[in-house]
């Protein structure tokens, strides 16, 4: 028996990139287990991926291209070659350019897989060249991204590692436990170092039943505290003057902005008590080192972007930045040196590009919109939209339309690839090669193949290969080797990879990048940002320029921004549907909805696999507070209905004080055709853009809970 | 849903298994260790590095071990926390050896 071990690393959209061994027996491989010599995931996994080789192995399996042979949606297909399917996809498609231009064809895509050759960009120098409709991909993290870069430059930020020697942590909405549970033991660390750990979040996560103090937030609020908390370390001198006057610009004005958010004008608006919100300030601003880590979540309501901003300043204003496990973490990810554009060629672009942004799918495709040429090729891959984009009801209309011709690149036939015209079979981490970056610790990691493709599935960098074949392409660049691309994936003349050679990276699978250790990591120090003035810019430099998404998730175009005006000053926005700014829908819709990650889901991967759909709760689940449960006659465990004017979903109900009342928790990723049964959270969920970078909206909306 | 420690952990007590858990969730009597299920977060990180395979997923216990899913919730609750490893038991390696033959 031929045994072996394959290192490798997790593909998936999470902060931690893990170190994957897998142990292959006569090239089948039986188990995944986490690396345990891996400084930052340590020889752990987590609940999606500990089983990963029953995904791969799974009876759901896509293995051969299909053609629909019942009506759209019936999940109806028959099996094809891949030559058939190639051809079927380029003649429509060249028919299509020819009538319409090439416009009419809508790339679809995001994080499926995560790996720099297989992931965000793969397809964007096809999709480049044709001159297609451009998908502006602003599904997590662009508005917090926009508002990052225009106060404090695409910095890494702090090391994740550094939080061991952190004094006072913040963890600002993100449930570290459940999404990023790598980095817990160093913050755990950092309280056996006599820490103090703050979660600000509507509920009482895993993880803020872990923290010394958790502190409820009303959804959508966050702005007003960070602003206050500015107002205070303002107002009570609290403020670093040494850091301020050299490594900052605006601070007058800043100080002028914040003077109308006070600690009262923050509690009416957040429902933290005012003492609380001193005394949080206070300690913050007299603890160094003080660190905040944001997750995802804080961007998603309609000031979400100023939110961003207002948190940025927060370090600068008392110079946290000056030590070791001190500032703010976001995504590390910016330390990369990823050749981005040599993985988006926006070279190949024609001069102006139609932009078609990712949540308005529904719209797009049902002819709500005014598109000339409207879509009538869509082309799906590392994304399953009709599980996890808001306007579920429009956007299954829309790809019901006899006359769109929808390809879907997959694992599964998800509730999207059931809507498919031709289906292809994707391989999954265990059989592609790829590298990895990490948006939440300092690694650079490979993924070796551990096993062959099951059955015809591909990469997605040879589905592009062939694509691009079959489009009559001829430039070598579309044709590279893996290994090539690989190769040229990075930029390896930068510092942060003096040392580290891709043969060594295979072997090893994953090497640190090179920068100062954890224990010395304090980038801004002595200023140093990347921004215009090389300073944090209390007052933004790139307002100016209007509102705009950053171009790594534009296919790297630049062209057609919104830029509506942006105030070049944090400012408080408050949620677009709240008791507070919509009483008259919250009369009819009186609760807060938020749809976080699920603990057992990556979005909506595993939403359709037996033992994470088990430890989910094997049906979606809603956590209400038994105090908005009582007078609905809500029983725990009982069947309910959430709605509001856009739609409605099935549930269960869940009971307890962990959560705010008012609010109610719908942890998304369930498929509408497997345990769900009906449309998911996201039939509910606005279509309002957050102030900056188009950041969805959909911790910003009022619903009202029923018993079913 | 959480982990579970069954009888093969009894008599051994290797505590391999509090090394690499990253919220604290095993308790310890003299005998073996428990899983808190209110706390483990599911991550897996102890059953493979369990010398003696003691460590199930509760959604996969062996048909003839799923009584110590309770039994694991109730003396978590009565038992302390462990958060650094010990010397295995007295005859832990020579049981190991039995139990792997």
């Amino acid at each position: 028996m031929a045994r072996e071990v394959v290192i490798g690393a997790c593909p998936h959209d999470c902060p931690d990139t893990c170190s994957i061994l897998t142990t292959v027996e006569d090239g089948k491989a039986i188990a995944v287990r986490g690396n345990p010599d891996h400084p930052f995931t340590k020889g752990r996994l987590c609940v999606k991926v500990n089983d990963y080789q029953n995904r791969v192995y799974s009876d759901q399996r896509l293995l051969y291209p299909m053609r629909r042979v019942g009506p759209k949606g019936s999940g109806q297909f028959a099996r094809i070659t891949w030559d058939e399917a190639l051809d079927e996809i380029a003649g429509r498609w060249k028919a299509i350019i020819a009538e319409s231009g090439a416009q009419a064809i809508l790339p679809y895509s995001y994080l499926g897989t995560q790996g720099i050759i297989n992931g965000l960009n793969v397809g964007d120098p096809l999709f480049n060249k044709l001159g297609a409709s451009v998908c502006e991909r602003t599904f997590c993290d662009s508005g917090s991204c926009t508002a990052y870069m225009m106060t404090i430059g695409h910095t890494p930020g702090v090391d994740p590692e550094s939080f061991v020697h952190s004094k006072y942590i913040i963890l600002w909405a993100c449930n570290t436990l459940s999404t990023n549970s790598h980095h817990w033991p160093f913050i755990e660390q950092a309280k056996r170092n006599g820490a103090k750990l703050v979660v600000i979040d509507p509920v009482r996560t895993r993880t803020a039943r872990l923290a010394d103090w958790h502190i409820p937030i009303r959804p959508g609020t966050d702005g007003a505290l960070a602003l206050a908390m500015m107002h205070i370390i303002i107002k009570e001198g609290l403020t670093d003057r040494d850091y301020i006057d050299k490594h900052t610009i605006g601070f007058d004005e800043l100080a002028e902005r914040c003077e109308a958010y006070t600690p009262e004008f923050a509690s009416a608006e957040t429902g933290i008590p005012v003492e609380d919100i001193l005394k949080l300030t206070r300690e913050y601003a007299t603890t160094p080192p003080a660190v905040v880590r944001i997750g995802v979540a804080v961007e998603r309501h309609a000031g979400g972007g100023q939110t961003v901003r207002a948190i940025a300043c927060l370090p600068a204003l008392i110079g946290a930045w000056t030590h070791v496990g001190g500032g703010l973490l976001q995504l590390p990810i910016w330390a990369f040196p990823v050749n981005w554009p040599g993985l988006m060629r926006p070279d190949l672009q024609p001069e102006t590009m139609r932009v078609i942004n990712s949540w308005a799918l529904g719209p797009a495709l049902a002819g709500e919109m005014p598109l000339d040429p409207p879509i009538r090729a869509l082309f799906v891959y590392n994304a399953n939209p009709m599980a996890m984009v808001s306007q579920q009801q429009t956007i299954e209309r829309g790809l019901a339309r006899e006359d769109l011709f929808t390809v879907v690149s997959e694992h599964f036939l998800t509730d999207t690839a059931r809507y498919a015209d031709i289906v292809l079979p994707a391989t999954t981490q265990l059989e592609q090669a790829d590298i990895m970056f990490s948006w939440g610790h300092l690694y650079l990691s490979y993924n070796n193949p551990a096993i062959a493709p099951l059955g015809e599935a591909v990469p997605n960098t040879e589905l592009f290969r062939r694509l691009a074949k079959a489009m009559d392409i001829e430039d070598p660049f579309f044709f590279r080797s893996d290994d090539a691309m690989i190769a040229d994936s990075m930029d390896w003349s930068s510092p942060v990879l003096a040392g580290i050679t891709l043969e060594e990276l295979k072997q090893k699978g994953y090497m640190r990048l090179t920068m100062d250790a954890a224990d010395a990591w304090a980038p801004h120090r002595d200023g140093n940002f990347p921004t215009a003035s090389g300073k944090c810019e209390f007052k933004s430099s790139l307002a100016a320029g209007g509102n705009f998404v950053a171009p790594l998730f534009r296919q790297g175009y630049g062209g057609g921004q919104s830029g509506e005006p942006v105030d070049p000053l944090p400012h408080y926005l408050p949620p677009n549907e709240s008791p507070r700014t919509a009483p008259a829908l919250a009369e009819r819709f009186p609760l807060s909805l938020i749809s976080p990650k699920s603990h057992a889901f990556m979005n909506s991967n595993y939403g359709n696999l037996p033992a994470q759909v088990a430890q989910a709760g094997e049906q979606q689940a809603v956590l209400l507070h038994p105090d908005d449960a009582g007078p609905r006659g809500i029983a725990a465990g009982t069947p309910i209905r959430v709605f509001n004017d856009r739609g409605t979903f099935e549930a269960f109900a869940t009971l307890s004080p962990d959560v705010m009342r008012g609010v109610v928790v719908a942890p998304a990723g369930f498929w509408q055709r497997s345990n769900q049964r009906g449309p998911t959270v996201h039939a509910l969920t606005p279509t309002a853009f957050a102030d900056l970078g188009h950041a969805p909206t959909f911790s910003d909306m009022l619903v009202d809970v029923a018993a079913a | 849903m959480a982990y579970v420690v069954t009888d093969s952990c009894r008599g051994c007590r290797y505590t391999e298994c509090v090394t690499v858990c990253p919220v604290e969730c095993f308790h310890l009597d003299e005998e073996m260790t428990y899983i808190d299920p209110e706390n483990c977060i599911d991550c897996g990180g102890c059953a493979p590095i369990c010398p003696v395979s003691a460590i199930h997923p509760s959604w996969q216990m062996p048909a003839d071990k799923a009584g110590w899913v309770e039994i694991n919730r109730l003396r978590a609750a009565e038992t302390p926390v462990v958060n650094a490893k010990l010397p295995p038991l007295p005859g832990a390696d020579e049981r190991a050896r039995r139990l792997a033959s």
